[in-house]
């Protein structure tokens, strides 16, 4: 899609270069046709926002690389569907697979949806790369060594970062803890990691409440009444979406932001949300895998930053990183594979080795896909400042880890695991 | 008869169509059956007795469930089994809410089965030890016939004897029904949806009626419900939630609720419309809700009720 | 327990809109939800835009009511379409809300995207109530206050007006008043978008507090219809009583045994159903 003067000329550039200088080339070219690359979005309800990043992130993806001339000479065309509730969503995936002859599928939020999903990228043999959705002991009973379904970073790997920085900086200063997560299996492994961390770490912390709002809660007057009772020195929640600026908005009228730390590991999804308003400096805050001011920002993150708040008047979140990631990774196996294959367009299953142990360029930095089918990627945090130019919090410093120091390894359990770190 | 013609005609076609080649159309005809069966049960409910239940996907998703629990939990595979189990579940869940729900008629009955429904929407949501929770719980491919087709591949087992499996049972189902809609209790229902007192003025006992029919559809419900989940492999707890129930009955009036073979034709046509709208706008709902309210103010005969207007007009 | 109130105010009036409406007309508009929504974003893009165009904040709270206001305006195109079946069963009148339900849901996606639209510094324009331990957004305690004006305008509006007496009189017996020269078609209009206005209002008032989100509407149609069954269908009164009920159970639920949050409700409804199926307040007969 020709969106700019820049894109338009780099078009017009490849082709003048194609067309004049590799003649040769040019009739092949004019013959490949486009690989169709499926998408399955969240376009309504809690997850939408994130669909919707996440669309833009493939959108972002896809424009550059037809402007360079596709992947191994084929144009990129998507083909994008609705994620919607786990049965019609693997209708869609079929559809993509069967119907549209998706050659790759992208996408899948929702951690039904991702369980759903995965056993049928399985049987239909269809390459399968989630951007998120992905819960371990779900995942591990659904499909223990998956051949075609590539699958999204840990969900607890944001609560392990955020515990880790909470240990650091509140170590003997939090006696008090309290919890407010989504009821889902989200919150639930997030909730349990932080707990299993602050043992491990010898801070001696005592939960005091344990909240459990359902996912599309708008009101907590009732949950910050509890927390304002309990009186905890540290409150923990792993809200992601729209409920994050909510609570913090209810609790800070309430005068719990005076006095009680916070830790959001998920909340940066939504941080242009969390206004400086209601939001306390002094917050750990996560934001996944995309930080939009990260002081050390790739040139590809600056672009991409400046050329979202241009077209959408937003800044990014996490799940652009991710979506891009997946066509990025997806187009450097499939050169790849297809180089070992001698200039052919690779089999799935030739794709589906180059893919395992790749590594790419994405939004965030250098990422990419271990050999048991799980992203790597790193991940950014820290503590929330009121100090720039805008009109919500951002995070100084900035704390960046991989995957490799806050992702259990393949084959370990998650506290076998955490049982295991020398503190 | 055309009407006899035009069933044997669309037997025929559904039996055709796996060997069409098409897989993608086959595994999207799969929820067509389960469907198909538990708007047979609504339509016994609503369009025979006149009650309009807003929580029919409470028994939908008991029956997907029984399923999950008894192939994943228990090991029991055969679909025979967990088919009966789910009927089973249904009559035994419909015989205290029927108690409850069949006192009342038209706006009571509507919010009484809607707060059911709900209730146990928030019953799998919370009990995450017991239900999944949100992640729902497995369903493991079934046996059927006592044989395993494992030299299938899961696609190749549901375009095949899984599809003429679900067709089977469908027929079934539609057999039965077909019975009891005839049959003097079906009679009765007719009379107590016309005129309650009458009825009961003429003997018919409408609370055991009512009851009896409340429980039929309960089972057929489950029945349905239990088929469903098998294609995707998941029962999760959104199949409770009251818009679910507010998409059967858009099925039920969208094939027309006074004749027989509407909610099966309403099935159909909902399915293939929701496939081809969705790839056509990602405002599809706006788009349901308009084919809804059309369907409402000018069709509420639904589709077979357009087609019996043509036919009296043709003679 | 105060912050159930305020949640409890809120419920009130989008379920007053509720009984309103089947009071008079006998139908259960399950698009009240959808009202709810549409009066939050409408709030919040009037309130953006007031701030934007240098209003000075503390009147909010009538930009907050003028947008409810200005959105009542699509009652009357939505009663034109439900007037097509008044005299149908009741079962089409629940569906063609519920198309409504579903239009709505992707209209106000249309215009206001997936993203939650909120209100960042308007909750606290008013400052803090410090209460013993308890820090209370006065903001809450005027939401409360407007909850409860309402509440007695619409009481006496119903019983020491003459519109009031004329909208009881046809919800009482619709024959007679068209008998007595009473124009129904232009009450059912009126009532209708009254119903409708305290809905928008009610979501314009809340959109402080919280944001926007996509489906906030479906979420409370099952919450303010267990308002409406506990209160008793029809009575005025029984929104109150309702909404109080259902706010406080659920604030006392979330701070005791969480986990029946939900469940409880819904236990109650049925209950409320089962033992008193005309509610508390009693009115309309089954």
């Amino acid at each position: 899609m020709i969106t700019n003067r820049r894109t338009f000329i780099k078009v017009l550039a490849g082709a003048a270069a194609a067309t004049g200088a590799r003649l040769d080339v040019a009739p092949a070219l004019a013959q490949a046709a486009p690989v169709r690359i499926g998408v399955l979005a969240a376009k309504a309800g809690v997850t939408a926002p994130v669909g919707e990043s996440g669309l833009r992130g493939t959108q972002f993806a896809v424009d550059r690389i037809n402007a360079a001339g596709g992947i191994a000479g084929r144009k990129v065309e998507l083909a994008v569907e609705e994620e919607s509730n786990p049965k019609d969503t693997v209708e869609r995936f079929r559809k993509l697979a069967l119907q549209t002859k998706a050659e790759v599928i992208t996408g899948g939020i929702s951690t039904a949806v991702g369980l759903a999903v995965g056993p049928v990228s399985e049987e239909l043999k269809a390459l399968w790369l989630a951007w998120d959705a992905t819960t371990q002991k779900g995942v591990e009973e659904t499909i223990p060594k998956p051949r075609y379904a590539f699958r999204s970073v840990d969900n607890e790997a944001e609560a392990v970062m955020a515990s880790i920085l909470t240990a650091r900086q509140l170590k003997g200063k939090v006696k008090t803890v309290a919890g407010i997560n989504n009821d889902y299996s989200y919150g639930r492994d997030n909730w349990a990691a932080f707990l299993a961390i602050m043992k491990k770490f010898g801070m001696n912390v005592t939960p005091v409440v344990e909240l459990w709002p359902k996912l599309g809660e708008t009101n907590f007057t009732s949950h910050v009444a509890a927390l304002q009772q309990a009186k905890p020195d540290l409150v923990f929640s792993s809200f992601w979406s729209g409920d994050a600026p909510i609570l913090m908005k209810q609790a800070h009228a309430a005068g719990l932001t005076q006095g009680t730390k916070f830790v959001l590991t998920t909340a940066g999804g939504v941080h242009e949300s969390m206004k400086k308003a209601f939001t306390p400096e002094g917050a750990i805050m996560g934001y996944n895998s995309l930080y939009f001011e990260a002081p050390n920002a790739s040139p590809l993150l600056r672009e991409f930053s400046k050329w979202h708040q241009e077209r959408f008047k937003e800044w990014p979140n996490y799940e652009s990183d991710h979506a891009y990631f997946t066509i990025v990774a997806y187009k450097a196996a499939v050169e790849k594979a297809s180089k070992a294959a001698g200039g052919k367009w690779p089999t799935t299953e030739q794709t589906v080795e180059a893919l395992e142990g790749i590594e790419v360029e994405s939004l965030s930095g250098r990422r990419g896909y271990r050999s048991d089918h799980i992203m790597e990627a790193s991940y950014y945090q820290g503590v929330t400042t009121h100090k720039n130019r805008h009109d919500f919090v951002t995070i100084d410093p900035v704390e960046v880890m991989s995957t490799k120091q806050i992702q259990k390894p393949s084959g370990t359990g998650l506290y076998d695991w955490i049982n295991s770190w020398s503190v | 008869m055309s009407l006899r013609l035009a069933v044997a005609a669309a037997l025929g076609a559904l039996a055709l169509f796996p060997l069409a080649g098409r897989d993608y159309y086959a595994t999207l005809m799969l929820p067509f059956f389960g469907y198909g069966i538990a708007l047979l049960g609504l339509n016994l409910l609503f369009g025979t007795t006149g009650l309009l239940s807003f929580g029919h996907a409470l028994f939908v998703a008991l029956g997907a469930y029984t399923a999950a629990f008894l192939t994943s939990k228990l090991g029991v595979l055969d679909l025979e089994v967990i088919l009966m189990a789910a009927a089973v579940a249904g009559a035994v869940i419909a015989l205290p809410t029927g108690l409850l729900c069949v006192r009342y008629v038209r706006i009571y009955f509507g919010m009484l089965t809607l707060a059911f429904g709900m209730l146990f929407y928030s019953f799998l949501l919370k009990f995450y030890a017991v239900t999944g929770g949100d992640e729902g719980m497995r369903v493991l491919r079934p046996r059927l016939l006592g044989l395993a087709w494992t030299s299938f591949s899961k696609v190749e087992f549901l375009t095949g004897p899984f599809y003429y499996y679900s067709l089977a049972v469908l027929v079934l189902g539609a057999v039965v029904m077909w019975r009891i809609v005839r049959s003097p209790f079906g009679l009765g229902l007719r009379a107590i949806r016309e005129n309650a007192g009458k009825a009961e003025f003429t003997g018919v006992d409408v609370r055991r009626y009512r009851l009896s029919a409340f429980v039929v559809a309960a089972v057929f419900g489950a029945v349905g419900g239990a088929l469903l989940p098998i294609p995707t492999g998941l029962a999760d707890p959104l199949l409770a939630y009251w818009t679910h129930s507010g998409n059967l009955v858009f099925m039920l009036l969208l094939g027309g609720f006074g004749n027989f073979f509407g909610p099966v034709l309403g099935a159909f046509v909902f399915i293939v419309l929701q496939d081809q709208v969705m790839s056509i706008t990602q405002y599809w709902r706006f788009v349901f809700g308009a084919i809804l309210a059309v369907v409402v103010v000018f069709f509420p005969q639904g589709l077979t009720g357009l087609l019996d207007r043509r036919q009296r007009a043709g003679t | 327990m105060l912050g159930g109130v305020f949640h409890a105010a809120v419920l009130f009036l989008v379920a007053a809109g509720l009984q309103l409406v089947f009071g008079v007309q006998k139908i259960l508009n399950l698009a009240c939800g959808s009202f709810y929504a549409l009066g939050a974003y409408a709030g919040v893009s009037a309130v953006s835009w007031a701030l934007a165009a240098g209003a000075p904040p503390p009147i909010f709270p009538l930009v907050l009511v003028g947008a409810g206001l200005g959105l009542a305006l699509v009652g009357p195109v939505i009663e034109r379409l439900l007037r097509t079946i008044y005299d149908r069963d009741e079962s089409f009148q629940l569906l063609l809300t519920f198309a409504l339900v579903l239009m709505f849901e992707d209209v106000i996606r249309f215009v206001w995207g997936t993203a939650p639209h909120q209100l960042s510094s308007a909750y606290l324009v008013y400052g803090q109530l410090r209460v013993g331990g308890l820090v209370i957004p006065v903001y809450n305690l005027v939401v409360i206050a407007a909850g409860g004006a309402i509440a007695a305008l619409m009481g006496f509006l119903l019983a020491r007006t003459r519109f009031g007496r004329i909208v009881r009189a046809t919800a009482e017996n619709r024959g007679m008043a068209e008998a007595m020269g009473v124009d129904v078609s232009r009450v059912y209009v009126r009532v209708f978008t009254l119903g409708v206005a305290l809905g928008t209002v009610g979501g314009a008032l809340v959109i402080p507090a919280t944001a926007a989100v996509n489906e906030m509407g479906i979420d409370l149609i099952v919450e303010a219809f267990a308002v409406v069954v506990i209160g008793g269908l029809g009575s005025m009164r029984g929104a109150v009583a309702g909404a109080l009920i259902v706010g406080i159970m659920r604030a006392v639920a979330v701070a005791t045994y969480p986990e029946v949050e939900m469940l409880a409700i819904y236990v109650v409804v049925i209950a409320v159903l089962v033992l008193r199926p005309a509610g508390l307040f009693a009115k309309a007969a089954a």
